[in-house]
């Protein structure tokens, strides 16, 4: 193989699925040399997934697709391989750290690979010992993997990547599933990889702001699947801005802000990439127009409450789960719960949705006690949505799916007739868009199709209440934006929404009203704004500042501007 | 008893003592594994008692227990015997058995010490089936099972590993199943009782289940795929289950004490 061969090159890379008509990606060309760190970004279904699998000979050999174009890997062609000799070239890890471990130890796990390679035991431990101190997994060698955190099951991935010792390293949305704290940790392992510059990394990643520092080169696909931009990290990022928000391609939140400040009239010499920039960008300028002061976007005119929860303590298998917490969560108001892995959110909505019953007396959602009522009464007053909503599907049609919860109701007491059944399913159906769909089954529906079916059946029985736990998980922005879109539209209309995400600047961006949970306990609950600007208080719950309102504490030139948390905060047009 | 049948739990505390711990897997199975074929064709009570017994004594002097466990093993187990011969014997027929002592009458129902017997052997011989099958049970883990399987018997690794992965499927697909449950009575699909009612609630859970899991499965085959699972014939083996002389030693020593304890109970009428 001659010497001057990229670590890995792509060439008119095109691959269709035996299923599908056409070809995801479509087109796409580009190298990638040894010390490098290259960012694949493109909007949802464009075929970044497919184009990791190919990159070690997974499609086409493991999957059925036709590819055309080709992949070679260190000068050898991926359709001339198998891919177990391929992953002595590219190490991959992939989105779902559970999905990824098959041994009973750490230690055990990150020498399956090299076993598998047939080297002697002594190596096998020398590069198992040498991968997990990189990750700094060492000391935890003899745990079994399930007890470790997700960021640290995925520091572990890479760890089993490592240890194959190949020049090339491939990670499929890493953090999607990881909380901030895993996605931290991820990511500081990540940094010192590209630092040491023995790899070349392709990376897929929705959250830039957090992969921003340690990529050298972007290349960006478009929804059809072919190469729209391709080039070093600032120059396509901040220079290309426009064409790639028209893509639905997600930018760092420092630089959908400059978008905006741009519009708004704002003079900035180029587009910032991170917070800090964008803070010394707004610093050098000498006046800005004053911003008003964060007021909660509250629709609650009237003062009801929706829910109440007073000193709601749950114990569960000797633990305490949740701890004397007391909350009122007012009509209309859009609340989001955030807090680390492990601090009890999941439980606090699954309480105060009565999914599963709290202690009597604890919990009221308008004029009903969730713990002494049943589940048809409840589904009047509360509507939850869980993480995957496959779970909750029972029907064979999406008409039925959402006929459901009305002909549950039926059979209790005698109410709705057919027709006005199908009044009602059809009016869910448009508001959701998804009329052309009712005869499909509700599997074979697109994520998020899936997920905004899962809403509308949460929906239909005209509960006030909609309850969603961590509806964004494992998906990527544009997906986790829409459905927030959608959540605030129900919002706008009068609809209490309580929900658990770790997106802060999502939740910076939707909700009227922040509950942190902290070991089981409220830490505190306000105003939006108000909390995600107070860097001590996430702090202390294991978070932090999201994105733009670290930048804003930057900004010591403009004290009005400090307190900004929102993207939809600054100016839009020139004042 | 979760920890005690996790395939990858350790255990901690187990000394030079705990002797049945220091077998091959294959040893501690090929030891009991004619004696557990040859209890389900025997009909009395004095030979599957004493396998009972035999195995419940190896088991104490060679393996590590927990207090917990040991009181399952010495107080649960004769326990649910005692409890099954009696329910076997409601199921006998008692014309059979009505020229023996009539132990006690409700109503028109009368219970003959014959056909407690007949429960008694019944519940002995499946006391002993799964005291045999504890042996190896409790005093080796799955990846040794494979390894053992792998090196002695040579399974090819890619089905001894592939099974080893699947376990793991297990705490998932108990969780996955948890939240489709909720998931489904949230929904309000509760409202029936009965069997019938049950069954359609289970078969509702299936289809997102199997979906799951099939998405599950792809995805854990790609992970190993990337990492060389099935690159050579063999793979290395970093830990070494050796068959060695004790073993064969406590394989025909087995066999030896499970033959007499056969003639034996012959002997008594």
């Amino acid at each position: 193989m001659p010497k001057t061969d990229p670590a890995l090159r792509l060439s008119d890379l095109r691959v269709r699925y035996d299923e599908r008509t056409e070809n995801r990606p479509n087109g796409v060309s580009f190298d990638v040399a040894r010390g490098e760190v290259v960012l694949v970004l493109g909007p949802s279904g464009c075929g970044k997934s497919t184009l990791a699998l190919a990159l070690n000979g997974l499609v086409p050999h493991a999957l059925a697709a036709t590819m055309t174009g080709f992949v070679t890997v260190n000068g050898i062609r991926t359709t001339d391989a198998p891919v177990s000799r391929l992953s002595q070239e590219v190490a991959m890890v992939f989105q779902d750290p559970d999905a990824q471990i098959v041994t009973g130890t750490v230690l055990d796990e990150v020498c399956f690979g090299p076993e598998n390679l047939l080297l002697p035991v002594a190596e096998v431990l020398e590069r198992s010992e040498h991968a997990l101190r990189a990750v700094g997994l060492w000391e935890r060698r003899l745990d079994n993997p399930d007890v470790l955190s997700g960021g640290g099951k995925q520091r572990l991935a890479i760890a089993c990547a490592l240890a194959m010792d190949t020049p090339i390293l491939v990670l499929d949305e890493p953090t999607a599933n990881l909380d901030p704290v895993g996605i931290r940790d991820v990511y500081a392992v990540l940094g010192d990889i590209a630092a040491a510059g023995t790899h070349a990394v392709v990376l897929i990643e929705h959250n830039l702001d957090a992969a921003i520092d340690l990529v050298d080169r972007v290349v960006v696909l478009d929804g059809d699947g072919a190469l729209a931009v391709s080039g070093p990290t600032r120059e396509v990022l901040a220079g290309s801005a426009e064409e790639l928000a028209a893509l639905g391609v997600w930018l760092p939140v420092a630089t959908l802000a400059g978008l905006r400040l741009r519009r708004g009239g704002i003079e900035l010499d180029s587009l910032p990439l991170t917070p800090d920039e964008l803070a010394n960008m707004l610093n050098g300028i000498r006046s800005l127009p004053v911003r008003p002061a964060n007021t909660p976007k509250s629709s609650n005119a009237t003062g009801d409450v929706a829910v109440a929860v007073r000193n709601l303590t749950v114990t569960r298998a000797k633990t305490r789960i949740l701890h004397d917490v007391s909350l009122e969560i007012g009509a209309g108001d859009f609340v989001t719960v955030i807090g680390a892995n492990g601090a009890g959110k999941t439980t606090l909505v699954q309480a105060l949705a009565g999914v599963v019953a709290p202690p009597r007396g604890t919990v009221r959602i308008g004029d009903l006690d969730p713990a002494t009522s049943d589940a048809r009464a409840l589904a009047e007053h509360v509507g939850f949505v869980f993480q995957n909503p496959e779970h909750q599907f029972l029907e064979n049609t999406v008409f039925d799916e959402l006929a459901h919860g009305l002909r549950v109701r039926r059979r209790s007491t005698p109410g709705l007739s057919d027709a006005e059944i199908e009044v009602r399913v059809a009016v869910m159906l448009e508001r959701f868009g998804l009329e052309r769909l009712r005869d499909a089954h509700p599997f074979l529906l697109s994520g998020g199709q899936k997920r905004r079916l899962s809403v509308g059946t949460a929906l239909i029985t005209g509960a006030p209440v909609l309850v969603l736990d961590e509806p964004t998980f494992g998906q990527d922005r544009e997906r986790a934006n829409e459905l927030l879109a959608l959540l605030s539209g129900l919002h706008r209309s009068g609809t209490t929404v309580i929900t658990v995400t770790h997106d802060l600047q999502l939740v910076a961006e939707y909700a009227s009203h922040v509950a942190v949970m902290h070991d089981g306990r409220l830490l505190a609950f306000g105003a939006a704004g108000d909390i995600l600007g107070d860097q001590e208080l996430l702090e202390r719950a294991g978070l932090s500042l999201p994105p733009l309102a670290r930048a804003m504490r930057g900004v010591t030139s403009h004290p009005s501007w400090s307190t900004l948390t929102r993207i939809a905060d600054l100016p839009e047009s020139i004042e | 008893m979760s920890g005690a049948l996790d395939p990858y739990s350790a255990r901690p505390g187990v000394t030079a003592r705990h002797f049945l711990h220091w077998l091959n897997p294959l040893a501690k199975i090929a030891g009991p594994l004619p004696f557990m074929v040859y209890l389900l064709f025997v009909r009395d009570i004095a030979t599957p008692l004493a396998f009972l017994c035999f195995a419940l004594l190896l088991i104490t002097a060679g393996a590590r227990l927990t207090p917990r466990m040991a009181m399952a093993l010495w107080l649960g187990l004769p326990a649910v015997v005692a409890v099954l011969s009696v329910s076997f014997a409601l199921w006998t027929d008692a014309t059979r058995v009505d020229d023996t002592l009539l132990l006690f009458q409700i109503g028109e129902y009368r219970f003959y010490l014959g056909a407690w017997l007949i429960g008694l052997a019944t519940a002995c011989r499946l006391g002993a089936l799964l005291a045999l099958a504890l042996i190896s049970g409790l005093t080796m883990t799955g990846p040794d099972l494979v390894r053992a399987l792998v090196q002695q018997l040579h399974v090819p690794y890619r089905i001894g590993y592939t099974a080893l992965a699947a376990y793991r499927f297990v705490p998932r697909f108990r969780h996955e199943l948890g939240g489709i449950r909720q998931a489904h009575r949230v929904r309000g699909v509760s409202g029936g009782r009965g069997p019938i009612a049950g069954l359609r609630r289970y078969l509702g859970y299936v289809v997102p289940l199997l979906v799951g899991a099939i998405r599950h499965a792809e995805r854990v085959a790609l992970a190993m795929d990337s990492r060389a699972f099935g690159a050579h014939q063999f793979r290395t083996e970093r830990y070494l289950v050796p068959f060695r002389v004790r073993d064969g030693v406590f394989i025909a020593s087995f066999w030896s004490v499970g033959a007499a304890l056969i003639v034996a109970a012959a002997q008594v009428p």
